[in-house]
C-alpha cells in the first residue's frame, strides 16, 4: 500500500518566534537571537565559546500546559505540547475538552487509534536529570557545610565557605516526578495523553537527526497504512543552571570559537565558521496526514512528503565519515524512494551546523550528488543548533519555503566554502522539490523528499 | 493569614482535582471524601511547594488526612524561615 502523504498542519518553539506565523516570518527576515551564557555557567568551567541562541520567555499557559502539568514535565515536553496544540489547530482539527478534566482533550471526528504519535529528541529530559542530580548530590552536603559556615567557621573561612555554598545551588526539591520527567519518551507520551491519541508512540532519539528520523518514519506510517495522521516532530531543552550540557558540546570543540562580534559569529558554509551556535532549545511538530483523509476532512495542506532514507556511517561516533560515502547512498536512496532525480531537487535545507567538518563535507556531497544550481540554505544560521529539534524545524522551513516559493538566506555567509548556490537574498523561485537532511553524533544520516502541494 | 492559606490551599486542591473550590469541606478526608489517590497527593504538594515556596518532604506529610490539616500544615511552615 503506497499512499500519499501530506502536511495539513504545523507548529514550533524556536529562539526566533513561538508559532508558525511569527517563525516564518523572522526566517525571511533573517533574524537571530544571539545573546552571552548565562554568567554563572563560568563559575563552574573555562569555557570556550560564549554565545548562545536563548528562547523568549514563554509563559506554559500560552502553550496550552496548565500548572499542574507544568511542575511534571521537562521543558522540552511543555515545548512540544505547545507546537503539537498549534498543529491540531492549523490541521483544523476540532479539539474538545474531554468531560471529566479540562487539561485533556480529543480531536473531534478523527479516530484516535489511526493516530500515531512520532516524536524525536537527542537527550531527553537532561534538564530533569541535572536539575534532581544536583539536588540529590548537594542537598546534604550543603546543609552540612552551611551549617559549619554559620556556627564555627572563622570570618575568613566563612568567606571561602559562602563561594562554595554558591557554586553547590540547587533545586528546592527532588521531584517525586523524576522518572517521568526525564525518561526520553516523556514528550510523545505526555502529548499523546494531552490528545487523547492511542495509535502508535513512539521516541526517536538519535542526536541531531532525531527530528527528522521521527518524521520520516511518521511518513512511512501514513504512507503504509498504518495510520491515516502522524503527529511528527522534534523537541529538544538544553539549558540547566550549571551549563552542563553547553560544557558537554563546547568541551568537544563542537560550538562557535570565535565569539567576539556575537551577530556574526554563527557562519554555516563560510570560510570563517568556527562552529555552532548552541540554543536553547525548541520544537516543531508537523501533522501528517494520508491526502484522501486530509481532503475529505477539508484541510489545508501545505507541502507533500514523499521519500525518506536513513543510513548509517559505522565510523565515528563524533565526526562524518570522510567521502561521505553513506550520506551519498542516503541521498540516493530518499531520492528514489521519492521517484526523483537529484537534478529534479530545487532546494536542499542542509544539515548546516557551521562545524568545520559537517559543513566541508556536507558540501562536497551537494555539489557531487546535486551540482551546482540547487538553492541551498541552513536554517541553523538563524537558530543555531536544537539538536533533536532542528530536523523537525528545517522540515517545516522546507514545507514553508516550497508552499511559498521562497526561502531564507544563509545567514553570515560571506566567503562561501564551496561554490553552490546558496541563497543569498530572499526571492521568488520555482520550488517544486525540496530536501531536508541531517547527520548525527553516532553516524545517523536521514533525509526527507518534498514536494510542492498541486 | 490563615484566611490567605485557606483560600490558596482550597484553590491548589481545586486546581489538582478540577472541581469548584466551594465542593471542597475544611474536614473532608483526602483519601475517602475527595479521592486523592498517592499520584495525586504528590502532585497537590509540589503545587503547594510551588504556591508557598516552601519544601514539603514526603516525610513531614505523614499524618495530613484532612484539607484542614494542610492548612495547619501550611500554616505552620510558613512560620519557619525562608530558605535560601
Amino acid at each position: 500500500m503506497n499512499r500519499r502523504v501530506v502536511i495539513t498542519g504545523a507548529g514550533v518553539v524556536s529562539s526566533i518566534g513561538i508559532g508558525v506565523d511569527e517563525f516564518w516570518r523572522h526566517c525571511l527576515q533573517a533574524k537571530s537571537t544571539v545573546a552571552p551564557i548565562p554568567a554563572n555557567w563560568e563559575r563552574y568551567a573555562a569555557l570556550h565559546s560564549r554565545l548562545w541562541s536563548p528562547l523568549p520567555d514563554i509563559d506554559p499557559e500560552y502553550l496550552g500546559v496548565a500548572r499542574t502539568e507544568r511542575l511534571q514535565l521537562d521543558p522540552g515536553s511543555v515545548l512540544a505540547h505547545g507546537a503539537a496544540r498549534e498543529a491540531f489547530e492549523r490541521a483544523g482539527f476540532n479539539i474538545v475538552p474531554d468531560a471529566a478534566s479540562s487539561r485533556v482533550f480529543s480531536l473531534a471526528g478523527a479516530d484516535p487509534t489511526r493516530i500515531g504519535v512520532y516524536l524525536g529528541t537527542g537527550i531527553g529530559g537532561a534538564y530533569s536529570f541535572l536539575h534532581n542530580h544536583t539536588h540529590h548530590l548537594y542537598q546534604r552536603a550543603r546543609a552540612t557545610l552551611k551549617d559549619y559556615a554559620e556556627t564555627r567557621a572563622s570570618a575568613q573561612d566563612r568567606e571561602t565557605l559562602d563561594g562554595v555554598l554558591a557554586l553547590m545551588a540547587h533545586g528546592p526539591r527532588y521531584h517525586p516526578f523524576v522518572v517521568s520527567m526525564l525518561m526520553p519518551n516523556a514528550s510523545s507520551a505526555a502529548v499523546a495523553i494531552k490528545f487523547s491519541i492511542t495509535g502508535p508512540n513512539v521516541t526517536y532519539c538519535v542526536a541531531c537527526a532525531s527530528g527528522t528520523v521521527a518524521v520520516g518514519n511518521a511518513y512511512r506510517a501514513v504512507r503504509d497504512g498504518c495510520v491515516d495522521v502522524a503527529v511528527s516532530g522534534g523537541c529538544e531543552y538544553l539549558n540547566d543552571e550549571h551549563g552542563h550540557i553547553f560544557r558537554g558540546f563546547d568541551v568537544a570543540g563542537t560550538l562557535l570559537r570565535d565569539c567576539a562580534d556575537p551577530d556574526a559569529a554563527n557562519r554555516p558554509f563560510d570560510e570563517k565558521r568556527s562552529g555552532f551556535l548552541f540554543s536553547q532549545g525548541g520544537a516543531a511538530v508537523l501533522v501528517l496526514e494520508e491526502l484522501e483523509h486530509a481532503q475529505r476532512r477539508g484541510a489545508t495542506i501545505m507541502a507533500e512528503l514523499t521519500g525518506f532514507a536513513e543510513t548509517f556511517d559505522a565510523h565515528s561516533m563524533m565526526s562524518l565519515a570522510p567521502g561521505g560515502g553513506q550520506i551519498e547512498r542516503m541521498l540516493r536512496a530518499a531520492l528514489a524512494d521519492a521517484g526523483v532525480g537529484a537534478h529534479e531537487v530545487d532546494y536542499i535545507n542542509a544539515h548546516g551546523t557551521g562545524t568545520k567538518n559537517n559543513d566541508e563535507t556536507e558540501a562536497e556531497i551537494i555539489d557531487r550528488v546535486f551540482g551546482k544550481s540547487v538553492r541551498v540554505n541552513s536554517t541553523k544560521s538563524l537558530l543555531g543548533h536544537t539538536i533533536g529539534a532542528s530536523g523537525a524545524i528545517e522540515i517545516l522551513v522546507t514545507a514553508l519555503s516550497l508552499r511559498d516559493q521562497t526561502t531564507h538566506i544563509c545567514r553570515n555567509l560571506d566567503a562561501p566554502l564551496r561554490d553552490l548556490n546558496f541563497v543569498r537574498a530572499v526571492e521568488q523561485s520555482d520550488l517544486r522539490v525540496g530536501l531536508s537532511q541531517s547527520f548525527a553524533f553516532g553516524g545517523h544520516n536521514a533525509a526527507v523528499v518534498l514536494r510542492r502541494f498541486s | 493569614m490563615i484566611n490567605d492559606v485557606q483560600q490558596r490551599v482550597l484553590k491548589a486542591i481545586a486546581e489538582v482535582l478540577e472541581r469548584k473550590e466551594e465542593e471542597i469541606r475544611l474536614d473532608a478526608s483526602l483519601r475517602d471524601d475527595l479521592d486523592f489517590d498517592s499520584l495525586k497527593q504528590m502532585t497537590l504538594f509540589i503545587l503547594l511547594e510551588d504556591e508557598f515556596q516552601r519544601t514539603m518532604p514526603p516525610e513531614d506529610l505523614m499524618g495530613i488526612a484532612t484539607v484542614k490539616d494542610i492548612i495547619e500544615f501550611i500554616d505552620r511552615k510558613l512560620q519557619e524561615p525562608a530558605p535560601t
